[in-house]
């Protein structure tokens, strides 16, 4: 039988590398079938969609072995351009995907790359912004859409172009978890309206598993060491998945946590509900006493910002305490990262005072507020100073009068903790995704600031690294440290937090602990774009269907 | 509003040809006249925000007058005694004052005929027109297009870099010299995420079929009309009314 794609023996090896990204990877695909490409970073996922959107072997620097046809037809022996006829692609990165300014001119960009005449591409424009719910965006500038929205028009205009192949790039990577379940609800509904095969590479399963019921698996080696139904991976492979990094969803993370030997774990809510097993439901941490007479270490009393004529905060007031771990939570544009960086002391309030130590922050020395207020960025790179990564580790002690071998020992000793020992000349560019994330939380270890604010840390990184950074914040938590994290993840508030405080429209709309903010009706958590996290959803499913038991017999 | 919808690649191709017109003329009086008829024709035709343009235009007319005094100030000795100008008490050779004048006007002259261009043109239909009139290879124009897209992004970089190293501690700058050590930090991170950005989105761009090819079709249409021509011949009337008045008065 002739498959719509025929990879065969592909081996792909860049200049200047010594492995392989890909080693003899085999695998057909049948029109209008579709798999879920799954694989850790660096695993060469992107790698194979550039072999298959035809780009490589044409734009390659290096060496690539075997063939790939689509169609019938090999790589390449086709035209440069000719392939985005049948294959489509939608990248991770929702900043870097457009070449024009508005949404209609970005939609007809690919329409005037095939060349379709000009008295059919309105239609087919409009066409193409219907299917992702985008129509009334059509003269919208790109730079005023949102991440999730950014992500539909990248979709819109593949569409645009019909191809029989759509390849997502982990699209998700870079949305907050409500776009991201967005996206995927649209693909889904796409997928029953139009006919063409799909390939979703991604390194977390949560939300694609009823989209695709096949699987293909990539090890660290770029090699395929598994295709086939979905669930059989899970529950014979679940050991070799973690170790290759690659995330079950968290729904099965938690049912398999309990029970281990599970036959056929649930993968989403929806399966769960259907037969509902015990999970252990957490017992938060009790909010820490504030002390009646210990003075709070930061206050914020009745600040507002705003810029130019834009208001962006109101009237906030805020106290935290010595060793709190707070999250703010809130939609995008509420004036969270505003807030953080007003706390940090970045920017000047509008009206209103924030007191570190019961002192103004106007009255600090900056080098001194340096040493007591730490920020993390969302990307690490931003805050690289030096040239090496023992350097930028060591950077936080030169205000400490330390000798220098003690230095060289304390150093050591972070880097060691954060598993960049063998790495300590390398430059801080020059590292993985993972590992710079590590680093610039190596250098805030060091620099030991009693409060610590993140803007996002867990965006757009891998699960992996996500974990790795979760794991030393909360040591560094308790440690004695205090720390206010800025996160559109549910699951980290739940997990971690011991405050959460969420921001709507430049206010504070709720103050509280995170075990009662879920207990708040559905109704107005959908307003503030929060949602249960996946532990207590499936935790009020099974008292659910416990107390029906119990009523019943 | 007329010169808005003009053909922005026959717009821009007769204020070229007309400042090279300008750069042939060297008494005062034709680039004065043909100055307010350029000014006449940017609020009469373009309806062009005054505010704004005084703003954008200022700049230029200090340029314009430091150019004046320094060419009248270091101008030679007279050869006619007799023919002098007099203002601020201090006589200067008529000759010289003419041409500083004429030198002035030029100035002024350049900076209305480009202010009119650029307040009654969108860049992104300059470009496209380039491309369809004047043969702009795509590549080129396109790259400029992404490139256009890239600047709010790359200023925004910055600002986030700048408060990241702050927090840090490094940007304590008071000398000049520290800030320009600063800024040389950092270059590194913001030329690091440039390259991936551009090199991210050229690879979107050919997976959307962009090849560079001239072959192409365009979604906005630019085309030369009839009335695209009545601009050259506004200005060119214009020009030739200038001049013809500045023979008559020698």
């Amino acid at each position: 039988m002739n498959a719509f794609v025929h990879v065969e023996e592909l081996s792909l090896r860049y200049e200047m590398h010594k492995k392989n990204v890909l080693s003899s990877v085999n695998f057909t695909l049948n029109s209008g079938e579709s798999v879920l490409l799954l694989g850790p970073s660096g695993s060469g996922k992107s790698t194979l969609t550039f072999c298959l959107n035809g780009i490589f072997p044409r734009e390659l620097d290096g060496e690539m072995e075997g063939q790939v046809s689509i169609n019938g037809i090999e790589n390449r022996n086709i035209k440069p351009g000719e392939r985005s006829k049948q294959v489509g692609v939608v990248f991770q990165d929702p900043e870097t995907q457009f070449c024009m300014l508005t949404v209609e001119d970005e939609v007809a960009f690919g329409l005037e790359n095939i060349g379709i005449p000009p008295q059919e591409m309105e239609e087919r424009i409009d066409y193409a912004l219907e299917l992702v719910q985008m129509k009334d965006l059509k003269t919208a500038d790109i730079a005023t859409l949102s991440g999730g929205q950014k992500q539909k028009l990248a979709l819109a205009c593949i569409l645009a172009l019909e191809p029989e192949l759509l390849i997502l790039d982990e699209p998700t990577a870079n949305l907050d978890p409500l776009a991201t379940k967005d996206f995927i609800a649209t693909i889904k509904k796409l997928k029953n309206k139009l006919d063409f095969g799909l390939i979703v590479i991604e390194h977390k399963l949560d939300g694609w598993t009823d989209i695709a019921e096949r699987a293909i698996l990539l090890n660290r080696q770029g090699e395929i060491f598994y295709d086939g139904p979905i669930r059989d991976v899970i529950r014979v492979k679940r050991t070799q998945l973690l170790e290759e990094g690659i995330w079950v969803p968290r729904v099965t993370q938690h049912v398999m946590r309990e029970n281990p030997h599970i036959e056929n774990p649930p993968l989403t809510v929806e399966e769960y509900r259907q037969n509902p097993l015990p999970v252990v439901k957490r017992i938060s941490e009790p909010p820490v006493p504030a002390e009646n007479n210990a003075m709070p270490l930061l206050e914020a009393e009745n600040i507002s910002w705003s810029v130019g004529n834009h208001d962006i905060l109101h009237n906030i007031s805020l106290t935290f305490h010595r060793g709190e771990f707070v999250a703010i939570a809130g939609p995008n544009g509420s004036g969270k990262t505003s807030l953080s960086r007003l706390l940090a002391g970045l920017r000047q309030p509008t009206k209103g005072d924030i007191y570190l130590h019961g002192k103004p922050l106007k009255q600090w020395k900056e080098s001194m507020l340096r040493q007591e207020v730490g920020y993390v960025f969302q990307n690490p790179e931003h805050q690289f100073i030096t040239h090496t990564v023992y350097d930028e580790v060591a950077f936080g002690l030169r205000w400490k009068e330390i000798a220098e071998d003690q230095a060289r020992e304390k150093v050591e000793e972070v880097l060691k903790t954060c598993g960049l020992l063998d790495l300590s000349h390398a430059h801080p560019f020059s590292l993985s995704q993972g590992q710079k994330r590590r680093l610039s939380v190596a250098t805030m270890l060091i620099d030991d600031q009693s409060l610590l604010l993140l803007d996002e840390p867990t965006f757009g990184q891998d699960a992996h690294s996500n974990q790795e950074l979760m794991n030393l914040l909360s040591k560094k938590h308790q440690d004695g440290a205090t720390l206010i994290m800025i996160t559109h993840d549910m699951d980290l508030i739940h997990e971690y937090a011991t405050r959460v405080i969420v921001i709507k429209d430049g206010k504070v709309a709720a103050d509280c602990s995170p075990a009662e903010l879920w207990k708040v009706e559905q109704g107005c958590l959908e307003k503030w774009q929060l949602e249960q996290p996946i532990a207590v959803q499936l935790s009020n499913i099974y008292e659910k269907e416990m107390e029906y038991v119990s009523t019943t017999t | 509003m007329f010169l808005q919808r003009l053909n922005p690649s026959v717009k821009a191709v007769t204020i070229i040809v007309f400042i090279i017109f300008l750069a042939m003329i060297f008494e005062p009086v034709t680039p004065l006249l043909f100055l307010m008829w350029t000014i006449f024709v940017t609020f009469i035709f373009g309806k062009v925000d005054v505010k704004k343009y005084l703003l954008y235009f200022a700049p230029f007319i200090i340029f314009a007058l430091g150019m004046f005094w320094t060419s009248i100030v270091f101008a030679d000795t007279p050869n006619h005694p007799d023919d002098a100008i007099r203002f601020f008490g201090i006589d200067f050779p008529k000759e010289s004052v003419l041409t500083a004048l004429a030198l002035t006007l030029r100035i002024l002259n350049v900076a209305a005929l480009s202010l009119l261009f650029v307040f009654t043109t969108n860049t992104v239909h300059f470009i496209l027109s380039m491309m369809q009139q004047l043969k702009l290879p795509p590549k080129i124009a396109y790259g400029v297009l992404a490139g256009y897209r890239f600047l709010p992004m790359l200023k925004d970089e910055l600002k986030l870099i700048h408060d990241a190293h702050r927090i840090r501690g490094v940007n304590q700058a008071k000398t000049v010299k520290e800030k320009w050590q600063n800024y040389k930090r950092y270059v590194i991170p913001l030329l690091a995420s440039a390259i991936r950005k551009a090199e991210r989105t050229a690879m979107a761009m050919e997976s959307k079929g962009f090849t560079g090819d001239k072959h192409r079709s365009f979604y906005r249409q630019f085309k030369i009309q009839k009335q695209d021509f009545i601009f050259p011949v506004l200005m060119l009337f214009g020009f030739m009314f200038s001049y013809l008045i500045a023979i008559q008065i020698g």
